[in-house]
């Protein structure tokens, strides 16, 4: 692998990571807010 | 000045109890020692049979041999509590919380203690390393090294003893903590079996010496947090 | 909850926007080439995980000093999310070290080996708090191991320091390096903007963990109100 491999796997992972990890979050607050609303 | 006497009695008092529970089942401690020199004999295989090659590693294998067998020891004594309601009573009070922490503990380091010199005695038959030469800093280093287990395992064995999956999570929760403590030991007794040819020694045992008091006012400071279950 | 959520899209604009910077403005290392460009996320993913862990040992020492499980619900917020960037950091480090050292490992480096034994340290954290089910237990528990977690951290440090040393190998080229004051200013100010813009995403994800802890709680709570009422 070239260094641009490398490159692009460590920010593909970190970035990519955050941006899933935003959205697991929003998706167990809905979650739970519907549990809120259902009785 | 008389409360710290109070606190040392109890603590004494602990250690003395799980002591001699120890001794009586005789047969458990019997077992962790045969299995340190099991692991002892695996890492012959694994490494072996070449003596130098284990020569080099026999610190190392030293130490993970005791820390290994150090978490069913300290295991071990943490069950003791959950027969007799006798520490829940002495829990109530606060001055002995402390005292509870530093009266199993005690009684870990002397397991740990014990556990360590023969494991040590073990690998210089099984290892060909010559450690009645260099034995003054072994001995210091296996004090260290035991008293800095039994501070760490004491305390972990204390947050895992009504844990479910406690077998596993009390090594998983000790083990990465007791790094720098197994380094420490490992470069120590590299150094000592070599004559120090570098003069890392001391160097190596203050890294044990900050660890182990570190972790000894850690526990004295949160072990009693965990007693109000 | 609405300036959560302008804080929200001024990270996400910021990491954009930093790591465009990084990736295609500034210029790449003279010795190091491009492989250089992956330690701007690397360390601001140190930096933030040990923020994090500081966090999360507080945050314990709160509950245990006023027993309010909301300081209980920040550090759980800190240990999961100090989990997630310390995986960054260690990432970062790989794929910066196989170009830069030829392997992915090098273990006397002491950012490296440290952020490995924080991750396992953490780890045993969420497992711990995975396993008590009571939450007052769950909190006194988590917060007694955050904190000799956290006092363990700068032994194991120094230790590896110690002994890279002790060892008197060639100096290996450390990922810290655009720390060093001799660096040119286009380096440290991108490294300044990506740790401003992932501090940003950092702040935001901190706070819908800890609504989400909160609201967790409460659903604790109310489901253990319902079971003893369905008991009588």
């Amino acid at each position: 692998m070239t260094d641009a491999g490398f490159v692009i796997a460590a920010y593909g992972v970190i970035v990519g990571g955050l941006a899933l990890y935003t959205l697991n979050l929003w998706r167990r607050l809905r979650a739970v807010s519907r549990d809120d609303r259902a009785p | 000045m008389s409360v710290l006497r109070a606190e040392a009695r109890v603590a004494l008092a602990i250690a003395r109890k799980d002591a001699l529970a120890e001794l009586r089942g005789r047969h458990a401690t019997v077992s962790t020692l045969f299995f340190a020199a099991v692991v002892l004999l695996l890492f012959g295989f694994a490494l072996g049979p070449d003596a130098a090659r284990l020569a080099a590693a026999a610190p190392g294998l030293l130490w993970l041999a005791v820390m290994f067998a150090g978490i069913l020891a300290v295991n071990r004594l943490h069950l003791l509590e959950t027969d007799d309601g006798a520490l829940e009573q002495l829990a109530l009070y606060p001055v002995a919380r402390r005292a509870i922490y530093a009266g199993k503990a005690l009684a870990g380091f002397g397991a740990m203690l014990l556990l360590g010199l023969l494991v040590l005695g073990a690998v210089g038959v099984l290892f060909a390393v010559d450690i009645a030469a260099a034995w003054p800093p072994l001995l210091a280093t296996v004090i260290l090294g035991a008293l800095g287990v039994a501070a760490v395992g004491t305390f972990y064995a204390g947050v895992t003893v009504r844990l479910r999956a406690r077998e596993v999570m009390l090594p998983l929760l000790m083990l990465p903590v007791l790094a720098p403590l197994l380094l420490g030991a490992v470069k120590a007794t590299s150094a000592a079996l070599a004559g120090d040819p570098f003069g890392e020694l001391a160097a190596w045992l203050q890294l044990m010496v900050a660890f182990d008091v570190v972790m000894i006012v850690a526990g004295l400071a949160t072990y009693g947090f965990l007693l109000d279950e | 909850m609405m300036k959560t959520r302008v804080l929200g899209v001024a990270a996400l604009l910021a990491v954009a926007a930093a790591t465009f910077v990084a990736l295609a403005v500034v210029p790449a290392d003279l010795n190091q080439g491009d492989a250089q460009r992956i330690m701007y996320p690397h360390v601001a993913s140190a930096w933030l995980a040990y923020l994090s862990f500081g966090v999360t040992a507080l945050g314990g020492i709160a509950w245990l000093w006023k027993r309010d499980l909301r300081y209980d619900a920040v550090a759980l917020a800190g240990a999961e999310i100090g989990v997630m960037f310390t995986a960054f950091a260690i990432w970062g480090g790989m794929m910066w070290g196989r170009p830069v050292w030829g392997v992915f490992w090098q273990w006397e480096d002491p950012r490296l080996t440290t952020t490995a034994l924080l991750l396992a340290l953490y780890v045993g954290y969420l497992l711990l708090r995975r396993l008590t089910d009571d939450p007052e237990r769950r909190a006194t528990r988590a917060a007694v191991v955050g904190v000799v977690a956290a006092v363990d951290i700068p032994i194991v440090h120094f230790s590896v320091e110690w002994w890279r040393g002790l060892h008197q190998t060639a100096t290996i080229a450390s990922p810290d390096r655009v720390l060093d004051p001799a660096a040119p200013m286009a380096f440290v100010g991108t490294l300044l903007g990506m740790l401003g813009a992932f501090t940003l995403a950092w702040a935001y994800l901190m706070i819908r963990r800890y609504q989400l802890a909160r609201a967790e709680l409460a659903r604790e709570e109310r489901a253990r109100v319902e079971l003893l009422a369905a008991a009588r």
